[in-house]
């Protein structure tokens, strides 16, 4: 596998996005109220689609300024209008009820960074391409956001934020894949967008049925297998 | 060691010494002003400070020794760290070698350390509370700290507060680096931390949710003068720090000239009235959390000092 080479300019450009991406999925961890989610991830997928066409840029893939416009499209606009659309609908403004503070959070996020970290040297080494730190930067930041999104999902009960959880961690693979994979097939950025689609509109359903048989979107009230 | 490196010490210690009221006093006159209301004079804490210590002293029963020690101990450990850091000029002067960047952290430390000390021992409940409340946050601050400085030390392989000023000044690439915004965001928070300023509470007397005012509630007088002016120079030590060490090192005397060292006190004092100004707005902008909520500023903090090191073994 060949590994990408950027001049230091568009090394650096990458490397402050990436991590600038980062801090938005702590902004997502640290917080309690549920639009402060919507609008860090509306603009962290505006930094990945920035990232698209700036990969495209410099390494000449035409395509790529298509992803970013699609990245822009759906996960900057349509994903969270749709998201915020049922927050009004629900009248969950908040997370009530979580598991971990926002602060412990905050440290266990640190610690998967530094996990995150070690890891990505690992492959970077067995990649047999220790040179470029872009590389390893990607990699820590795609692999510390999955261990985010893991996170999320464990330590929250609103089951947006749930899915949010969700949205990160597929950020984060889109993220890493953009840098390190410049040239991945169009058709495939393009399943992932409708499957991301199709999971937030089956959600936004599943969330009016729990609204409705047990009047609350926190998932701590699902004990029973019950209908 | 010539004569010249000596005055300019004196001087770097006489402009912290000096100026750390009239910085107490622009952040408490802008501050009202913001919130739209006239503010007290710019040289009140000057004239505060003058009225204390023509004051008698009253004693609490049951003072001892450490009642009187740690106001003298605190002022002290504040005349001590202008020595270790540029004030005014860019390079090394007598003795500055005496404690590195963790040196100075110990010296800044070992005055609030004394205070808590005397909170404690008149045994009055405000004091206990306050100490304890202050302990608490010196507990939860001090592994940001410790991580802030590795992460300087990282950035410029070596712990001397001269060697970073010179490091950032020289080279944009590092200046602009993820790395060393991380840090400047970090230290922002200790900053407010350090000084009092965290969301939780207001900084003003008697109310129930003070940290530092509680625990020198039982001084009064050329005591209470002493403890109020080492708390400014405490304030202005860290300001002058985050501006001449992190976010902005330029304007410091070079050859250590009369005029440039004058030129130097004037662009520190405009350096910390635009830092001011941050704090100002944080603090008139964030709205106060519940009490119990002191540990979220300085986990956000924690982990931007822990990223900060992390981006530096990517650079």
């Amino acid at each position: 596998m060949t590994l990408p080479h950027f001049p230091p300019l568009a090394a650096s450009f990458f490397g402050l996005l990436a991590i600038a991406s980062l801090l938005l999925a702590f902004v997502m961890l640290g917080s309690r109220w549920l639009r402060d989610y919507m609008y860090a991830f509306g603009l962290q997928s505006w930094l990945i689609a920035l990232i698209s066409a700036g990969i495209g840029h410099y390494e000449q893939v035409p395509e790529l300024y298509l992803v970013a416009l699609l990245t822009v499209l759906f996960r900057g606009l349509l994903l969270p209008y749709l998201i915020l659309r049922i927050l009004r609908r629900l009248h969950a403004d908040r997370e009530l009820h979580e598991i971990l503070q926002p602060a412990s959070a905050l440290v266990l996020g640190a610690a998967g960074v530094v996990l995150a970290l070690a890891v990505a040297y690992r492959i970077a080494d067995a990649l047999g391409d220790p040179g470029s730190p872009v590389i390893i930067l990607a990699l820590t930041v795609m692999l510390s956001m999955k261990l985010i999104g893991f996170l999320m999902l464990s330590i929250r009960h609103e089951a947006i934020s749930q899915i949010l959880g969700l949205m990160i961690l597929e950020n984060g693979i889109f993220l890493g894949s953009q840098i390190l994979i410049p040239g991945m097939p169009l058709l495939i950025e393009l399943v992932i967008l409708f499957d991301l689609l199709v999971a937030v509109a089956s959600f936004g359903v599943l969330a009016r049925y729990l609204m409705e048989h047990a009047g609350t979107t926190s998932s701590l009230q699902l004990r029973k297998l019950v209908g | 060691m010539s004569l010249r490196d000596i005055l300019l010490q004196i001087a770097q210690v006489a402009a912290v010494l000096l100026l750390s009221p009239l910085l107490q006093g622009f952040i408490h006159r802008y501050e009202e002003r913001v919130q739209r209301a006239r503010g007290p004079s710019l040289i009140q804490p000057y004239r505060d400070l003058w009225k204390l210590f023509h004051k008698e002293l009253v004693i609490p029963e049951g003072a001892s020794a450490i009642h009187f020690l740690a106001p003298v101990v605190a002022f002290t450990a504040m005349l001590i760290v202008p020595i270790l850091i540029p004030v005014l000029t860019n390079f090394p002067l007598p003795l500055s070698n005496m404690g590195d960047i963790l040196g100075g952290g110990l010296i800044l430390t070992l005055g609030g350390f004394f205070i808590t000390l005397a909170g404690l021992d008149s045994g009055s409940a405000y004091g206990g509370i306050g100490s304890s409340r202050s302990v608490m946050i010196t507990i939860l601050a001090e592994p940001t700290l410790i991580l802030v400085l590795v992460g300087i030390t990282l950035l410029a392989n070596s712990m001397l507060p001269f060697v970073v000023n010179h490091l950032l000044v020289g080279d944009l690439s590092v200046y602009w680096s993820p790395a060393h915004v991380f840090l400047v965001c970090a230290f922002f928070i200790l900053l407010l931390v350090e000084t009092d300023r965290m969301p939780i509470h207001s900084s003003t007397h008697i109310e129930v949710y003070m940290i530092e005012e509680a625990r020198i509630l039982e001084y009064s007088g050329p005591l209470l003068a002493l403890v109020r002016w080492a708390s400014a120079m405490k304030q202005f030590l860290l300001y002058t720090i985050f501006c001449n060490v992190l976010l902005l090192p330029w304007g410091l005397s070079i050859q250590g000239t009369v005029l440039g060292t004058l030129g130097a006190a004037v662009a520190v004092l405009g350096k910390l009235a635009l830092i001011a100004c941050l704090v100002i707005l944080v603090e008139t902008a964030q709205s106060r959390l519940r009490f119990y909520r002191y540990q979220e500023p300085l986990a956000a903090s924690f982990l931007l000092a822990a990223l900060a090191v992390i981006a530096n073994q990517i650079r």
